[in-house]
């Protein structure tokens, strides 16, 4: 009780470099929050996309529906599997997509999935999914964020929030798209990693691909353009290649589609419009292509 | 499986209620159990290293019977110099083998000879040099007649393999943990709630004042030639703070976790930093190792009965030997010796054990001189840990110069100033409590003791919930496994 007291008290007394493991900021970047305010007026969808910002920075829901494609983005910033299985337990039965893109990419199936934890726990009411995945993640951020979160959630605390539908340079489009103001990439130093798939990632992924299957919704695993240093900062791209490609239809767009790391991106990861542009058309060319 | 792990959370309660539940059973069987529990533990770091144990435990394990049986003189020291030789021709294989290599080819290339020589891809096991030391005092006392042979080799095993001081000491002697294997425990709630504070005391020194400081501290020694001297010298200050709140928090927990079990260990650390000159430090500071050092290496050596030049001699050899039990560089032989160097002037006027007492003690003595001693000592160690955290002893002169410059006098260069900040208000909350508590085993052991059990309880959750708010997320080991 005494640390139940002191965890709230600190959190709505105490200024954020006094909080080290209490991270809960409502509509941090990537307009989370907006995201979950649309996607519950959202029924009956045809495109569902799930990612971390490389979904949605790069699946663009203008481009989509002037195809007359209703596509909603669920992308949050560094969504990792664990988190895409709580969307997906939460909304996939009320969206009910006809086709899910899932953005994969060897960084989020290796990371531990804190940070994007803490998103989603502070920008939506918080149920069992998230008490589960809490427990799955099983860190200090995580397990504070909930409980601060949950205090939150039963004061209604949040209700007042709005957030800035334009905020740093990024506008937030109908449909879960984030629109960057246009700029270019800068080379930058990328360390090297190496893929290996967290267990933790892999049992999520897994359950996720069922839960699809289960619903008889189709699913393209999707690796989107990332500037060529970055793709080729992972030492064993070839080992994640080939694991996306023994779980169904897989699509490495670093190795489709030539981009120029300068002019179609605005930084080392992330497409700018004209990068997003390619990539979409060439993207939709490839689905309808496959999907007749 | 560190003691700041979620694994460990689980794996300590488990073992504890196994332990106490077949208690009735008898105290071979709650040995047994420490064993199984035990290698479990280092299991987890590496299984194959769990035959070393096996074997270093068989070795004198035998050799102590033996050691027991014989009589003769010639033999007996055979006997001890086989101990010897297997203790230390294993830490030596695992431990030391690169570094003789690659100093043997740098030997010969000095002298104009190009030689090449592959260094050896050998995984160090964690603890060694903890373990290995505690197994050779049982052979050494045995062969000393100090202790007789233990004939249970399930009670010695358990003595050596003793998880909550396997990994990182204190490194006990045989004659004191050896026989509370062979007498019945009885569970005592008062000594397992003040294992459970010492418990909590250790782990809010490692995950919340070590493991921030050692963010700042890593980042700092990487990029040494990039940042100013006050920055090189604010991550000298926060080492020592890290590397005293990392063993001691580890020995800290270690002594909480035995005494849960109904054990006894030796203290490790007694307030170093409080010390109010070099010599004094020694005597605090990792008390089982300096020690064992005394017994084993000085006052074999001679210790202090002999001439001035020898009992110097022995001093420096002390020093540098216990810089390369630590590791196989270097610039851990020039801690070692550096430290020598700022002891034998204390020595060399008697004044070595000046400071027997706790500061703050003696009404006699000026408070405000035993401050400014105290402060000064600090300091004078704070420098010297500088070889120690360096990557090797190039890098620890480069650190030297690049702080010794007019940008010691410049402001820090902090990357996030709020965390630095709330970390050295974190540092001035511990130290404070450790200077209440100075005359005490542990910080907090007495702290609140007479107030309200509501009053102290609500201090432990305080503890507690600083654990949850300020730990560092990403379990860090502890600075002395690698040793």
């Amino acid at each position: 009780m005494v640390y139940l007291f002191l965890l709230i008290a600190w959190g709505e007394l105490f200024p954020s470099f006094m909080k080290k493991n209490l991270y809960y900021k409502l509509g941090d970047t990537g307009h989370m929050f907006t995201r979950f305010q649309e996607a519950n007026t959202k029924r009956n969808i045809d495109i569902l996309c799930l990612g971390s910002s490389l979904s949605y920075r790069g699946f663009d829901t203008r481009i989509f529906k002037a195809m007359d494609i209703e596509c909603f983005n669920f992308g949050s910033s560094s969504q990792t599997p664990i988190q895409s299985h709580l969307l997906a337990k939460r909304y996939l039965k009320q969206l009910n997509p006809k086709l899910v893109l899932f953005q994969v990419d060897p960084e989020a199936f290796s990371a531990d999935g804190v940070e994007s934890s803490l998103d989603i726990i502070a920008n939506e009411p918080n149920d069992r999914y998230s008490f589960f995945m809490t427990l799955k993640i099983l860190n200090l951020k995580t397990i504070n964020a909930f409980i601060y979160g949950c205090y939150r959630d039963l004061f209604n605390r949040n209700k007042k929030f709005n957030e800035e539908q334009v905020k740093n340079g990024d506008s937030y489009i109908k449909g879960g798209f984030v629109e960057k103001e246009l700029a270019y990439a800068q080379k930058s130093k990328i360390p090297k990693y190496n893929f290996e798939f967290d267990k933790k990632q892999k049992s999520s992924f897994e359950a996720l691909l069922r839960l699809f299957k289960d619903q008889g919704t189709d699913c393209y695993l999707i690796y989107p353009p990332v500037t060529s240093y970055a793709y080729k900062s992972c030492s064993n791209i070839e080992v994640f290649d080939s694991t996306m490609y023994s779980y169904g239809h897989f699509l490495d767009f670093n190795q489709q589609l030539e981009l120029s790391d300068s002019l179609d991106f605005y930084d080392g990861y992330h497409l700018n419009q004209n990068g997003v542009n390619k990539f979409n058309k060439s993207l939709l060319k490839i689905i309808d292509f496959q999907s007749n | 499986m560190s003691f700041n792990s979620f694994d460990f959370a689980i794996f300590l309660p488990l073992v504890f209620v196994s332990y106490w539940l077949i208690a009735k059973w008898g105290i071979r069987v709650q040995n047994l159990l420490l064993v199984i529990a035990s290698f479990i533990f280092y299991a987890s770091w590496d299984w194959r290293f769990c035959f070393l144990i096996l074997a270093s435990s068989c070795i004198d394990f035998l050799l102590g019977l033996a050691l027991g049986k014989q009589k003769n003189s010639k033999k007996r020291k055979l006997l001890l110099w086989t101990s010897l030789a297997s203790n230390l021709g294993i830490l030596a294989f695992f431990k030391y083998c690169n570094f003789f290599l690659e100093n043997f080819v740098s030997v010969f290339s000095f002298f104009g000879q190009e030689f090449s020589l592959a260094s050896l891809d050998i995984i160090l096991p964690v603890g060694i040099s903890f373990y290995t030391f505690q197994t050779l005092s049982y052979t050494i006392d045995v062969y000393r007649q100090k202790i007789k042979p233990n004939e249970d080799f399930i009670s010695f095993l358990a003595f050596v393999s003793f998880f909550p001081q396997l990994v990182a000491g204190p490194i006990e002697r045989a004659k004191n943990l050896l026989p509370q294997f062979q007498t019945k425990r009885v569970f005592n709630p008062t000594e397992a709630r003040d294992g459970l504070r010492q418990i909590l005391w250790g782990l809010f020194k490692k995950v919340v004042i070590a493991d921030s400081c050692a963010v700042i501290v890593e980042y700092t020694f990487t990029n040494s030639y990039e940042l100013s001297g006050s920055t090189l010298l604010l991550a000298a200050f926060l080492f020592s703070i890290q590397i005293y709140c990392d063993f001691s928090g580890y020995s800290d927990m270690a002594i909480g976790i035995a005494r849960l079990f109904g054990f006894d260990l030796m203290k490790n650390f007694a307030f170093p930093y409080f010390s109010r000159d070099v010599a004094e430090f020694w005597r605090r500071w990792h008390i089982s190792l300096t020690s064992w050092f005394k017994d084993y290496v000085y006052i074999p050596l001679g210790g202090s009965r002999a001439s001035k030049l020898k009992v110097l001699r022995n001093v420096v050899v002390v020093f540098l030997v216990s810089g390369f039990w630590h590791g196989a560089s270097w610039n851990y032989i020039a801690w070692g010796f550096v430290n020598a160097l700022l002891f034998i002037p204390l020595f060399l006027s008697s004044k070595n054990r000046s400071q027997l007492d706790n500061i703050g003690d003696d009404p006699n003595k000026n408070i405000l001189r035993e401050t400014i001693n105290m402060s000064l000592t600090f300091m004078l160690i704070t420098l010297t840990w500088i070889f120690f955290r360096a990557d090797d002893i190039t890098h620890a002169f480069l650190y030297f110069q690049n702080m010794f410059n007019s940008s010691l006098f410049s402001i820090p260069q902090v990357e996030k100033k709020g965390t630095a900040l709330m970390t050295m208000i974190l540092i001035l909350f511990m130290l404070f409590v450790e200077w209440i508590g100075r005359r005490n085993e542990y910080g907090i052991e007495k702290l609140l003791l007479k107030k309200s059990k509501n009053i102290r309880w609500t201090y432990y959750a305080f503890l507690v919930f600083l654990i949850l708010m300020y730990a560092e997320t990403n379990e860090t080991p502890f600075i002395y496994f690698q040793f």
